[in-house]
């Protein structure tokens, strides 16, 4: 279950990028409404209105969290790809973080805030990527969830035990601080992490929660 | 907050706290002797808050007992066991109790404990348990709420200087002094060269900084360590010199000699660090070996320790 952020959010993260390609799919992202064929229609409009040029979107029959769907389609949209100064992701923060690790190159940025898992297919080996928190922060993290993947779930980390690259949880856990670091200074975007990041609100993570949609005729009432 | 530790730390005395590790049970007697034999020995006593996640008798209740025994107590506060809402309370009765200085750490995995099915909290991290503590220095709660009775502390937190990425942790020392930390406790330090590599990140002038001392019992210990405790890194060669030390002995008699060695080496270790800008002093952990802690200090010519006045 997922929301689009707000308006000025996407416009604020979009900051310093002009040539945008969309991301959607037939799966979870439509479902919700923030990444079916109407929606990313719509957010061609709003984001075309405010200055931006959208070169087109990628849409993916079934989810952005199939790999080999994805992959397909990358292949099919390469050109258009290359010449994109960011990615924005109106689907799930797992589609997001795919997006980052298959295309390193490009920023890939979250358009929705994810909220809650409903179900995943049974796949043969799964690496968890998102914990739906509510409240995404992977614009400032270079596209690696640190709520979910950091042993701890630290906003401020890493912690003292984070050595070699390795987290201290077990030798086979990756220190998910370290990959944002790396990823950070790959994209010269460090000063994310030289703040203070302030407590988080967890009450938006709080289950269980309901939602029921209802027919909505615009992007971002 | 004046404190014993801080006007110390601010007179530019060369301090020196120590640690004891609270009992696994009930027993405060068993407290009150361990603290007995380090009392005169230190400035400040460090309580542990549930170490790599196995119970340990209360920090806070430790802290009181320490002060019974006439020493300023610091009491640690791990975030991996709290939210927001047990801070804050634990905070409040802290100050009543007489507790001054407040330590904060993030805690370690629970998977590396005795207790690896507990479910950790990790509501805060240490960084924003400091803003926390600061925050209601003001007289406020996180809801806004009016105080009735503010709470006023020393606030410090620990680093390592071993944990990667070195600029990122040395950052996080900064966004720790930020958020209000005043003193510094780091992870035991064995190899020098990281140490002053880390310290040199560092603006040393605007904290206080104690350097983790723990003496080696023996190699065994020191493999364990290594092995077991997130962030320490001792040198292979320091380990052999423990072996080394016990060849050709047996019994009571190699037990004496490696440990004389693992003295030997901290003593070193203490004389190195004094010698790099901005270490303020050392802070010892016995971790179970209490009794290493007055031949320290004793042999580092740190005793006797300034009085402690109001
Ligand atoms: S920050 Fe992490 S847990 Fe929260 S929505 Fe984003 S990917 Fe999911
Ligand atoms: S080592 Fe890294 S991933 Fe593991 S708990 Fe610490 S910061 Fe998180």
């Amino acid at each position: 279950m997922m929301e689009l952020k707000n308006k000025e959010d996407i416009l604020e993260m979009l900051e310093g990028y002009g040539k945008i390609v969309l991301f959607g799919d037939s799966g979870c992202a439509q479902m919700c409404d923030v990444g079916g064929i109407l929606q990313l229609e719509d957010m061609t409009d709003f984001l075309t209105d405010h200055g931006k040029d959208v070169l087109g979107y990628v849409f993916v029959e079934g989810g952005l969290c199939d790999e080999f769907a994805t992959k397909q389609e990358l292949e099919n949209h390469k050109e258009m790809l290359e010449k994109a100064d960011a990615f924005l992701v109106q689907a799930c923060g797992v589609a997001t973080q795919n997006l980052t690790e298959m295309i390193p190159e490009k920023i890939s940025l979250p358009a929705v805030d994810s909220d809650f898992l409903g179900t995943m297919p049974e796949r043969f080996h799964h690496d968890e990527r998102c914990s739906m928190c509510g409240e995404c922060v992977l614009h400032l993290t270079g596209g690696i969830c640190p709520i979910t993947r950091c042993a701890k779930g630290l906003l401020n980390g890493p912690c003292g035990g984070s050595m070699d690259g390795m987290c201290e949880r077990d030798e086979d856990t990756e220190c998910a601080w370290q990959l944002i670091y790396d990823r950070l200074k790959e994209i010269d975007k460090l000063d994310n992490i030289k703040r203070i990041w302030e407590m988080k609100d967890w009450s938006k993570e709080h289950g269980p929660k309901t939602v029921v949609h209802e027919a909505k005729d615009a992007l971002f009432q | 907050m004046q404190t014993h530790l801080s006007r110390l730390l601010e007179d530019d005395e060369f301090v020196v706290t120590a640690e004891v590790g609270p009992p696994h049970g009930a027993d405060e007697q068993l407290l009150v002797h361990r603290v007995i034999q380090v009392k005169d020995y230190c400035d400040a006593l460090n309580l542990t808050d549930n170490v790599r996640g196995i119970p340990t008798m209360s920090s806070m209740v430790c802290s009181h007992f320490v002060r019974d025994c006439g020493v300023e107590p610091v009491m640690q506060m791990s975030a991996r066991d709290r939210n927001r809402i047990l801070f804050e309370s634990e905070l409040y009765g802290a100050y009543a109790l007489g507790i001054r200085n407040v330590c904060f750490m993030t805690g370690d995995h629970s998977l590396l404990g005795s207790h690896p099915e507990a479910k950790m909290v990790y509501d805060l991290d240490s960084i924003q348990a400091l803003q926390l503590a600061s925050h209601l220095m003001s007289g406020k709660d996180l809801a806004g709420d009016e105080l009735e009775g503010t709470p006023h502390f020393y606030l410090g937190a620990t680093f390592n200087p071993y944990a990667d990425p070195l600029e990122l942790q040395a950052w996080r020392v900064n966004k720790k002094h930020e958020a209000g930390a005043r003193f510094f406790q780091t992870q035991a330090i064995y190899g020098i060269t990281r140490f002053e590599k880390f310290m040199g990140c560092l603006d040393v002038n605007a904290i206080k900084i104690l350097v983790g001392i723990i003496p080696l019992k023996g190699p065994r210990m020191a493999r364990f360590m290594n092995r077991k405790i997130p962030g320490i890194k001792i040198p292979e060669s320091m380990i052999q010199r423990l072996v080394d030390a016990g060849d050709g002995l047996s019994g009571n008699e190699k037990r004496g000699a490696v440990r004389s060695e693992g003295i030997r080496i901290a003593l070193e270790t203490i004389e190195k660090v004094r010698a790099i800008n901005g270490v303020d002093g050392v802070h010892i952990m016995g971790v179970g070996w209490e009794e290493s802690i007055p031949t320290l200090v004793e042999e580092a010519g740190l005793y006797p320790r300034p009085k402690k006045g109001e």
